[in-house]
């Protein structure tokens, strides 16, 4: 196939979204969602045919030029290199399971066309980022995906709150956009370009101030999309979607996009070490803190929103570590395990009929198909990272990579990403407990799981059993497989000593067996959770709405009352009105001369008169006559 | 005879003012037509007066077609009165301020 | 003689003026200004201009005053033109504009070279203006007569009885 041909990996989704959203309501149902289901899984087989070209240095394709005026040359390029193969396979992958899950999810609901253009839509817009080999079409797909995300949060759009949460998210991935939109001027001007892999090659050529503040604009830019400190606030809120869209872009691909940019323009952000210690800073603290939040959180798909706050924490610490395969790695398994758990979530609130609440949940291991505890305590231990899953892998590998780095502040960062994991252990355990252990405690009818929703669950599942094989450490006789493929796209590679290596293992595996234990002592057999003030702070994330609410919207709220009442209404208004009021009176004052009499007008006519011979007088006298 | 030519003028002037004055003071519409009946026949003075000075004849010719328009001015203004008379009954000039802003 | 007899007619004719834009009662007024038309009259003739006296008492004494007299008897005008009459805010600024007007006018008048020269004799014989009206003037002749066509036609239409809606 000729590499001309790659344009059609993001164009399948793209057409398919167009038809369905055009026409969707006028295609008989089946044909929609066969047309969706399509269009990504043709663009993963796409994915699969086209391998061949990511190797060695990847190609690059212009498919056609988007701007050109002066020194703006702008073409619509696709990158199709080592970084971004393993990643449109990921996604498309993930995606088509998704979309299979999303038929069976979705078969009662009657507005399929929307839901499935912008699922299709939202795949597109994500390969556009993973393939851009221009800055302004990654923004395109960037800004797509927080649309489709929008969309998505909101779909069930007479509800209130769900309509306020897709606002929400997309006004806080707003703020994240604004910080890279004006990176991206600033690359423009710095460099003269906005192709990637010319940035990356003028990277060192740029001034070190400049690269510092650049680097920090990104880290903002990828904090929006990724839910990090502090712009984190949205994707606990994001819930309210459909849960296939709670599984596709809040788990496994757009939350992770914050991270692909980081390590596509690894290059210029590793120069500055300022910004490479920020970026692990914001990962290890939003690690911390949305592992704390979680242990609190009573709605399924919440717990599950903050872990995967927490896991992006961890890629972020990657890339602050100098290691994107590690970013990449844990990026990849993370989707695995985190999409099952988010489509067995799905499958658990059907059965405890539209349950949300653990508390109100229980005993679901006899209540459902016995399956569904398995693949969703295989995703549980992945994300606690039991050993031998590949969640373990991916974790320890980045832990390894800060505990080796050279600066020695990065052990601060290593302690918080241990105790990030055992308290990750601890809630993934709960959650297990609470959800499939003792007796059933809800009230509600379960639905019927349709078959579309089950079996996309194993291979996600036995991906993220075994991904640890995509990289698995030398140590224990691995070849690092992902690590070879990254060559030198791949960051610093992690050396260190055997006896260190078994240390941290069994550091880490003490780690989860703490929180194991932890959490089967606590919640092995249910009791009624405890309402105090820590329990309360920790549910509300920490009060991060309250602040955000505090600290910008009552500020932003009193200084727009200030502008409209304050300076519209009564300066501007008010002089306006004034003006006109005067006019008006003045004006009264003029109409009091158009009597209508005759005898008025006679009067003035005579005055004129007198006015006018009085001037021929003084021009005589003046003038002394002729 | 002998009179200054500037004396006639300031006769017709004094003429016109008193016509003007009766057009301005009084507010029954016969007498502003009769105000402005006055002013004409100040013109008319001057006329014959320029007539006279100049030694022309054209000075007294429009005297002869300043009194036809006049009796044709009259003719329409009377009518008017008449007309106004009825409607109203009342020639006050003041009370017909229909054009009032 | 001719001359003090045009200053003698000349403050007859303005003290009739004065008299008659004085009168409350309309026939009065009108009557005073025949007066002073006549004295005007007389002017004329002293000016040299027999035809143009001949027609102001005919013209305009004659004809024009007796049909302002008519339409004043028609309506029956009341002498007292308004109830609370003029008064002195009322026509003091409008006298002082007049006289205003008059020192502006006849210090215009006299300061021009040509008001100390004296007119001299002149005589026009009625000849004259008719071969002039109709020789040279025929046009503007012509014009005025359709002038008052019209203006005999205007005041046939507004003399009309009202139609419905036009009166009170």
């Amino acid at each position: 196939m000729s590499e001309s041909l790659l344009f059609l990996i993001p164009l399948l989704p793209l057409c398919c979204a167009v038809i369905n959203m055009l026409f969707g309501m006028r295609l008989p149902r089946l044909f929609a969602e066969i047309m969706a289901v399509t269009g990504v899984a043709g663009a993963f087989l796409l994915t699969i045919l086209f391998w061949g070209y990511a190797e060695g240095e990847g190609t690059r394709v212009v498919i056609f030029t988007w701007l050109n005026s002066g020194a703006v040359d702008v073409s619509f390029a696709m990158n199709f290199d080592r970084l971004a193969a393993p990643m449109t396979l990921m996604v498309t992958g993930v995606a088509t399971l998704i979309h299979l899950y999303a038929v069976g999810y979705m078969h009662e609901e009657n507005d399929y066309a929307r839901f499935f253009g912008l699922l299709n839509l939202f795949v597109f817009a994500m390969l556009a980022i993973i393939l851009a080999d221009n800055l302004l079409v990654l923004f395109l797909g960037w800004e797509g995906v927080g649309l489709c995300s929008y969309g998505l949060i909101g779909f069930w759009y007479r509800k209130l709150e769900n309509a306020k949460a897709g606002t929400k998210a997309f006004l806080v991935t707003r703020v994240g956009d604004v910080f890279l939109a004006i990176a991206l001027l600033w690359l423009f001007a710095a460099t003269g370009t906005l192709n990637i892999s010319e940035i990356n090659a003028q990277a060192a050529s740029i001034s070190p101030g400049v690269v510092i503040v650049l680097s920090l604009l990104l880290l903002l830019g990828a904090c929006g999309k990724s839910a990090q400190l502090p712009l984190m606030t949205w994707l606990a809120d994001a819930m309210a979607g459909p849960t296939p869209v709670s599984a596709l872009i809040h788990a496994a691909t757009m939350v992770t996009a914050g991270v692909y940019l980081l390590c596509r323009l690894f290059p210029l952000v590793s120069i500055s070490t300022v910004g490479m210690t920020a970026i692990t800073a914001i990962g290890a603290l939003t690690a911390l803190y949305a592992a704390t939040c979680a242990m609190a959180q009573r709605e399924i798909k919440r717990v599950l929103a903050y872990s995967t706050m927490s896991q992006v924490g961890y890629m972020f610490m990657a890339v602050g570590a100098g290691t994107v395969t590690g970013a990449m790695f844990h990026l990849l398994t993370h989707a695995f395990f985190k999409a099952v758990l988010f489509m067995a979530a799905g499958c658990v609130i059907h059965l405890a009929g539209d349950e949300n609440d653990i508390y109100k949940m229980g005993g679901m291991a006899r209540r459902g198909p016995v399956e569904l505890f398995w693949v969703f305590l295989a995703g549980a231990v992945c994300l606690a990272g039991l050993p031998l899953t590949g969640g373990f892998f991916s974790k320890d590998g980045i832990l390894l990579a800060l505990f080796t780095h050279p600066d020695p502040t990065y052990r601060v960062f290593w302690l918080i990403g241990v105790l990030t994991a055992l308290l990750t252990a601890f809630y993934t355990f709960r959650l297990v407990y609470l959800v499939f252990a003792g007796e059933w405690r809800g009230t509600g009818h379960p639905h019927a799981i349709p078959l579309q929703m089950r079996w996309p669950l194993w291979p996600l599942a036995l991906l993220g059993l075994i991904g640890g094989m995509l990289n698995l450490p030398a140590l224990v006789g691995g070849d690092e497989m992902l690590h070879h493929w990254y060559g030198d796209l791949a960051g610093r590679a992690v050396t260190a000593s055997h006896s260190t290596e078994w240390m941290l293992i069994g550091f880490a595996v003490a780690i989860v067996a703490l929180g194991w234990f932890a959490a089967h002592w606590r919640y092995r057999n249910y009791r009624p959770p405890v309402e105090n003030r820590v329990s309360r702070f920790l549910l509300n994330g920490w009060q991060s709405d309250a602040l955000v609410d505090c600290l910008l919207v009552r500020p932003f709220t009193a200084m727009a009352r200030f502008c409209s009442s304050g300076c519209d209404r009564s300066l501007f208004d008010g002089t306006l009105e004034g003006l006109a009021k005067m006019a008006t009176r003045y004006s009264a004052l003029l109409v009091q001369l158009a009597t209508g009499r005759a005898t008025t007008y006679l009067s003035a006519f005579a005055w004129g008169f007198l006015v006018l011979l009085g001037w021929f007088l003084l021009k005589l006298v003046n003038g002394g006559g002729h | 005879m002998m009179i200054p030519f500037g004396h006639a003028l300031s006769f017709a002037a004094a003429l016109f003012v008193l016509g003007l004055t009766c057009v301005l003071l009084r507010r029954q519409v016969i007498m502003i037509l009769i105000g402005v009946e006055i002013m004409l026949n100040a013109a008319s003075l001057v006329f014959v007066s320029a007539s006279a000075y100049w030694q022309q004849v054209d000075g007294q010719v429009f005297v002869i077609l300043l009194m036809a328009i006049t009796a044709a001015e009259v003719a329409v203004a009377l009518a008017m009165v008449v007309y106004l008379w009825r409607r109203k009954r009342t020639l006050v000039a003041d009370e017909f301020n229909g054009m009032s802003g | 003689m001719t001359t003090v007899l045009f200053y003698i007619l000349g403050f007859i004719m303005l003290t009739a003026t004065l008299l008659c834009i004085t009168r409350r009662n309309p026939v009065h007024a009108v009557i005073y200004l025949v007066a002073g038309f006549f004295a005007l009259a007389l002017m004329f003739y002293l000016l040299g201009a027999p035809l143009a006296a001949a027609w102001q008492i005919i013209v305009y004494a004659g004809a024009i005053m007796v049909l302002f007299l008519f339409i004043i008897m028609m309506l029956g005008l009341a002498p007292q033109e308004t109830p609370e009459g003029p008064g002195w805010r009322r026509w003091g600024p409008l006298v002082l504009l007049s006289a205003s007007l008059m020192v502006c006018t006849v210090l215009l008048i006299m300061q021009d070279p040509a008001a100390g020269k004296e007119i001299g004799d002149f005589y026009l014989a009625p000849q004259a203006v008719g071969e002039s009206l109709f020789g040279r003037y025929v046009l503007a002749v012509e014009m005025v007569s359709f002038q008052l066509l019209f203006a005999t036609i205007g005041a046939y239409l507004l003399g009309r009885p009202l139609s419905k809606g036009e009166g009170q």
